[in-house]
């Protein structure tokens, strides 16, 4: 069975987002990255690139790391999708988020909901990444800032006292 | 309009039918960047992401087979150096997850990391339509001039296959160490027989072998005197440009500088069958 | 403390005499400075950044984070398709009609001048006539969604007479070149006449030159210029990020033909800035469409591609140097012809012309010194201000003549630097006598970590070759040369009992409200969970200058002191009425009023406060830091203080090139910083980790390519920044030598870093290598081609700036 569009461009995107069910009609064109902003006030996923160069719109589907600029919307049907805005608990907040801050990993901030999205998914496949592991998650992030050392021991230190779920 | 087929047989009936009018899209990270740059949009989509099955890799008796969706994330961990390692320099991991070996194939830029590694492996394209069925393409065959290909308008690209019996090795020249498009890459095969395959990006309109070159190592093995005649054939036979990334002097010469160093790492490296790295 | 003195000399008055030559410890508060100030607080510590919360969580604001929900109506610019010619004629017809579109504004629609720029108003918001360059804008389409907006932008139709395009700067020198401005296509100049480099270079035993070429570099910060703007009849709200919030709000009234009074700036979370935010982006397009469009919410924001295309670039530079020495090493002469390329409008060029000038013999003992800077204007985008100002591109040439000097005299190269830099009470390039010049120390201390991590490097390939390099760097703080610069800031308790500290200064991620929390608290013996910073909101602040000339530390740094000091005054004699006390017999720590003497009194603080403000007491406190520099001479480019404190720095790279293909990878790298004082300690590592790796990016691979007044990389594709692999993990070293005049003697830190990385990596380049770099970026390929001359081969083709072409340059 296949889904097709309605003949005016629209496609009802069914997928859920950090854990809630969403049911949104999007233009079929539209990519998630703007649907997430746009259209469910999801501000925190980047965008900066617009060409998968940067990492700023990263976000999670179905447990990898995706370039929300890249992907129209209608590519996660029925997929899970998480953006920054899913990791903390209400106040408590994710161990990734406390060592950024710990470390002063974010200064200007920008690529920082990216850059903690890729790292997410990096140790929750692997806890202990060797230095080429580490590169490999990160890699597609970029920052203009802070010259990567602070962003490193964060998620060094988040390693560290890293608990599977 | 937007097509999201769950079995192959749909995508490729939906494509017979509208052919150029749709635009197969699978990871989306060549398309929807251009699409991004544009403020118009393509018409029609037909998204192959939701097919099952078709990022399949698997190997059967000596052969590797991928399907078209198959990532460059998936690639990357395969035991093919020359193809594992150019899947690793693609973009970061995100855009590995995504990017597919029938994008890289479709969009066929001179610069595709996949392709040239496939060149180098003398790897064959499937091309696939509804009524007329499967037929494959060899890659030496595929590339038919600047982004263009022998795929016809109602078909799609469903997959790669090649011998797991070449050792193979790449090499890639970029301005910095992530997520970079190639100044010069460089792919190479040697068969079970000695047959050597030499294949260059970004020094053409398409990914080029240079098959000069490929013969002297053929019919020569590699011997120092062979490697550099090679080398400076390569260097001859390629057709670089200046563009805004680099000019055609250092692209030419890169090219012997890649092929001298890849081919003395294939004779130095122990023989084994398969290609573990 | 008294009271031990009193009973001390009772008691010893009994007993033989004493002596009284060394001060009691006892009498020492170890607690404060040698300047009386209190370092107990959060000054000195990594206290967390204030706004760090919301950025993790990705809860920040940013320009177009606030689109949603509010937006009304959008915004899209037409931009220029032609680098140099004439507004023609503008068809709006097919635009007109894109669903959608609502309205499209063109120069004859401008309300007050149409006119922008930050020393010379002569760049057009919107084209009137004459095109100088690809970005200048030409219409504004405005729509109901963001897609119909650019849909109607592309589809305004723009009639062009081209003119010839001044792609280079030579095309602008050469003799019959077509005018780009009323006065030529030469911008101005700036001059240094100190002693007589003639005389001194015909005497000199060796004489050394190179041309070098820098590139155009893109400030390439991730939040592309967004934001919104409403009028609503009376005022004119713009939420767009800046990096000056009052002159801002003053440029865009004036443009606009609107009483300054009535228009308001507010910042949003800002994200990067780098001086690419000091010229004005979509600020006065929003208030024009926001003006037309009463109550409705403007919403604009660039593509990467428009970001780069129309913003203002670093000056590329093409230096000819040249140097004299002694056999000894002595340097005596430096005579410099500087060649900065303007682009299409003045921007802040003519401060980066002086600042390149007041720095061209860097930290150097040169007793004389010929200098003249000239800038060129061409059909290219305006350069203007990018961290390091014209003082980085000229530490890339004084850092390359030292090495090449090295080598001419077969000296050790640390051993001529250190033979030639300033000691304390010496001169600079202008003139200025440096009482506290720590270059010296620096690089002690660079190698000093050097040496400790050494001895550990990998072995290489026989393709590889392992190469070290050093720089050392001074740079001037502020806007120096006489130039009106001064911060103000307020610092007040807010009815919730928390200090509120009011500054006009911009926070774009290098740490700057969180220092003034720290400063403030510091003051009131609070924490900085107890402050709340209220900044670049031209309704609420009080100007503090620009976030820019590595100034907002010792500038506002020293507002927020003075003011939390007043305050603290003011509290203090509250304290003291309420609590019938002295009030020099109390202190702030730790949130109470505390008695210094008697541990008797403790009060909280927040009791006291409202304490006093019930009893109608004023407890605000003002700061005012206006302190006085000194124009350069015209004739001599002298000044006894053109800049009012000097920044040292030095680093030291260790690269590895593949010598056949010329790629460059940074194996190691030690910075070191003279900061005065660390207000946040991982913050001014921050800095320097970030400052040193955009100094490396544009060492290697950050480049602007024009082709004919085209960009040809307006992208992150081909604009190429640093990445995780593309820095090793940067080792600090931060000395603190007090300055006086800095709060609790911090100097700043922002732009020496980048400004000293440049020159480390070239320099370790050019000792991998053999031969030395003189051009910038050293990508693979021009490292190849410093390696293989006689293979390089330039096609007419494509320009790229800088590849080196002695012969056609102009000297």
């Amino acid at each position: 069975m296949s889904d097709t569009a309605t003949e005016n461009g629209a496609w009802r995107l069914l997928c859920t987002v950090n854990g809630q069910p969403v049911d949104l009609q999007v233009p079929a064109h539209e990519t998630l990255l703007y649907s997430l902003r746009e259209r469910l006030g999801l501000t925190g996923t980047k965008g900066s690139c617009l060409e998968g160069e940067c990492g700023s719109c990263t976000v999670i589907v179905d447990g990898e790391a995706a370039n929300s600029c890249l992907l129209l919307s209608p590519q996660v049907q029925g997929c899970s999708v998480e953006t920054i805005e899913g990791l903390a608990e209400g106040k408590k907040l994710h161990i990734l988020q406390d060592k950024f801050l710990a470390s002063g990993a974010a200064q200007c901030g920008y690529c920082t909901p990216g850059l903690i999205v890729a790292a997410k998914v990096l140790l929750e496949r692997n806890p202990k990444p060797t230095d080429d592991e580490f590169f490999e998650g990160m890699e597609g992030n970029i920052c203009r800032c802070t010259g990567y050392k602070s962003i490193c021991e964060a998620v060094r230190a988040a390693a560290v006292e890293w608990k599977r779920n | 309009m937007y097509f999201q087929p769950h079995t192959l047989e749909e995508a490729l009936e939906i494509r017979a039918k509208m052919a150029a009018d749709v635009l197969p899209i699978c990871g989306g990270t060549d398309i929807v960047v251009a699409m991004n740059r544009s403020s118009r949009p393509s018409a029609n989509f037909l998204d192959l992401s939701h097919i099952e099955h078709f990022a399949e890799v698997r190997n059967d008796v000596g052969t590797w087979i991928l399907g078209g969706g198959a990532t460059f994330a998936q690639m990357g961990k395969m035991p093919v150096e020359c193809l594992a390692r150019a899947a690793m320099t693609v973009g970061g991991p995100a855009i590995r997850n995504r990017g597919t070996i029938a994008g890289n194939l479709g969009t066929a830029s001179p610069a595709g990391d996949g392709c040239v590694a496939l060149m180098a492996m003398d790897a064959e394209i499937e091309l696939a339509h509804a009524t007329r069925g499967r037929r494959t393409v060899p890659i030496a065959d595929y590339f038919t001039g600047f982004r263009k290909t022998a795929l016809q308008p109602d078909e799609l690209i469903t997959g790669v296959r090649f011998s797991s019996d070449w050792r193979t090795a790449w090499y890639k020249i970029g301005k910095r160490g992530a997520i970079n498009i190639s100044l010069v890459c460089c792919a190479i095969g040697i068969g079970r027989s000695g047959e050597a395959r030499i294949a260059f990006g970004c020094v053409a309109p398409t990914v080029l072998r240079a098959r000069i070159a490929e013969g002297i190592i053929t019919q020569r093995g590699f011997s120092d005197a062979a490697v550099e005649e090679a080398a400076q054939s390569a260097m001859r036979e390629v057709a670089p440009i200046d563009d805004h990334r680099s000019s055609a002097a250092y692209r030419r010469a890169m090219c012997g500088v890649l092929a001298r160093r890849l081919l003395r790492q294939l004779r130095d490296r122990p023989v084994a069958r398969g290609d573990a790295a | 403390m008294s009271d031990s003195i009193s009973t001390f000399s009772l008691l010893h008055s009994q007993f033989a005499s004493i002596e009284v030559d060394a001060p009691s410890k006892a009498l020492i508060d170890p607690s404060r400075t040698p300047y009386g100030e209190s370092t107990r607080g959060p000054v000195g510590s990594n206290a967390r950044r204030i706004d760090g919360v919301e950025k993790v969580t990705g809860t920040a604001l940013y320009g177009a984070d606030l689109f949603f929900d509010r937006a009304d109506l959008f915004a899209q610019v037409v931009r220029s398709e032609i680098a140099h010619g004439r507004l023609v004629g503008i068809n709006s017809e097919k635009s007109l009609k894109v669903p959608g579109v609502v309205a499209i504004y063109t120069a004859k629609d401008a309300p007050g001048t149409n006119r922008q720029g930050l020393i010379h108003r002569d760049h057009p918001v919107l084209v009137e006539d004459r095109i100088l360059y690809r970005g200048d804008a030409v219409a504004i389409v405005v729509a109901e969604t963001e897609q119909a907006a650019q849909q109607g932008r592309d589809a305004v139709e723009v009639d062009y007479e081209k003119l010839p395009v001044i792609a280079t700067m030579d095309d602008a020198l050469a003799p019959n070149a077509p005018k780009l401005h009323l006065d030529g296509n030469i911008m101005g100049g700036k001059r240094i006449r100190k002693g007589d480099a003639d005389a001194a270079l015909d005497a000199s035993d060796l004489i050394v030159s190179e041309t070098f070429v820098t590139q155009t570099v893109d400030h390439a910060f991730l939040d592309i210029e967004a934001g919104i703007a409403l009028w609503d009849g009376h005022h004119l709200t713009i939420h767009v990020s800046g990096q000056w919030a009052h002159e801002e709000r003053r440029l865009i009234a004036l443009a606009l033909g609107l009483p300054i009074e009535s228009v308001r700036v507010i910042c949003p979370a800002t994200g990067g800035a780098f001086g690419g935010r000091e010229d004005l982006s979509i600020q006065v397009y929003l208030g024009m469409v926001a003006l037309r469009h009463s109550n409705k919410t403007i919403a604009m924001r660039y593509s990467r591609e428009e970001s780069m295309r129309a913003r203002h670039k670093r000056h590329s530079l093409r230096i000819h140097y040249t140097v004299g020495a002694m056999e000894d090493g002595t340097i005596t002469a430096a005579k410099i012809t500087v060649y900065s390329e303007e682009g299409a409008y003045a921007s802040t060029g003519p401060a980066v012309l002086r600042k390149a000038a007041s720095h061209a013999t860097g930290p150097y003992r040169v007793p004389n010194v010929h200098v003249d800077v000239y800038g060129v204007y061409t059909n290219n985008n305006p350069t203007g201000a990018m961290r390091g100002f014209g003082a980085c591109q000229m530490a890339i040439a004084y850092e390359g003549m030292m090495d090449r000097l090295a080598r001419q005299l077969s000296m050790d190269r640390r051993e001529l630097r250190e033979k030639n830099l300033i000691c304390s009470g010496e001169a600079v390039t202008t003139g200025q006598i440096i009482p506290l010049a720590t270059g010296v120390e620096c690089l002690d201390a660079a190698w000093q970590q050097f040496e400790r991590g050494a001895g550990k490097e990998k072995p290489l390939a026989a393709h590889q070759r392992r190469g070290v390099g050093m720089s050392v760097i001074c740079f001037g703080l502020g806007y120096g040369d006489g130039f009106p610069d001064a911060s103000r800031a307020t610092v007040k308790f807010a009815p919730s009992g928390r200090l509120e500290v009011y500054t006009g200064g911009v926070e774009y991620g290098q740490g700057l409200i969180t220092i003034m929390a720290q400063i403030a608290a510091e003051e009131l013996g609070l924490t900085t969970n107890e402050v709340d910073v209220i900044w670049a909101d031209t309704h609420r602040t009080s100007e503090s200058g620009s976030s820019s000339a590595t100034r907002q530390t010792y500038f506002t740094g020293n507002a927020v002191k003075i003011a939390a000091s007043e305050l603290r005054e003011q509290v203090l004699d509250a304290a003291g009425r309420l609590i019938q006390v002295h009030q020099h017999e109390v202190d702030l720590v730790g949130g109470f009023v505390v008695g210094r003497f008697d541990p008797q009194i403790k009060r909280p603080l927040r009791e006291i406060v409202a304490a006093a403000a019930e009893r109608g007491f004023d407890l605000t406190g003002q700061g005012i830091f206006k302190p006085r520099t000194v124009c350069e001479d015209f004739d001599t480019g002298q000044s006894p203080r053109s800049f009012i404190t000097y920044l040292f720095g030095a680093h030291i790279a260790q690269v590895v090139v593949d010598i056949e293909t010329g790629e460059v990878r940074v194996e190691r790298f030690i910075a070191c910083h003279d900061v005065g004082k660390a207000i946040n300690p991982q913050s001014v590592e921050g800095q320097i980790v970030g400052g040193a790796t955009q100094g490396i990016g544009m060492a290697l691979m950050e480049e602007v390519v024009m082709k004919e007044g085209r960009m040809l990389n307006a992208n992150f594709t081909d604009y190429i920044l640093p990445t995780f692999r593309d820095v090793p993990e940067i080792e600090t070293v931060t000395l603190e030598n007090d300055d006086p005049g800095g709060p609790f003697g911090a100097r700043g830190i922002g732009e020496p870093p980048l400004i000293a990385a440049t020159p480390a990596v070239l320099n370790a380049i050019g000792n991998a290598i053999g031969v030395m770099p003189h051009t910038t970026p050293c990508t693979p390929q021009r490292v190849w081609e410093l390696m293989n001359p006689e293979l390089a081969l330039v096609s007419s083709g494509v320009r790229m700036l800088g590849l080196p072409d002695h012969a056609r340059m102009a000297r």
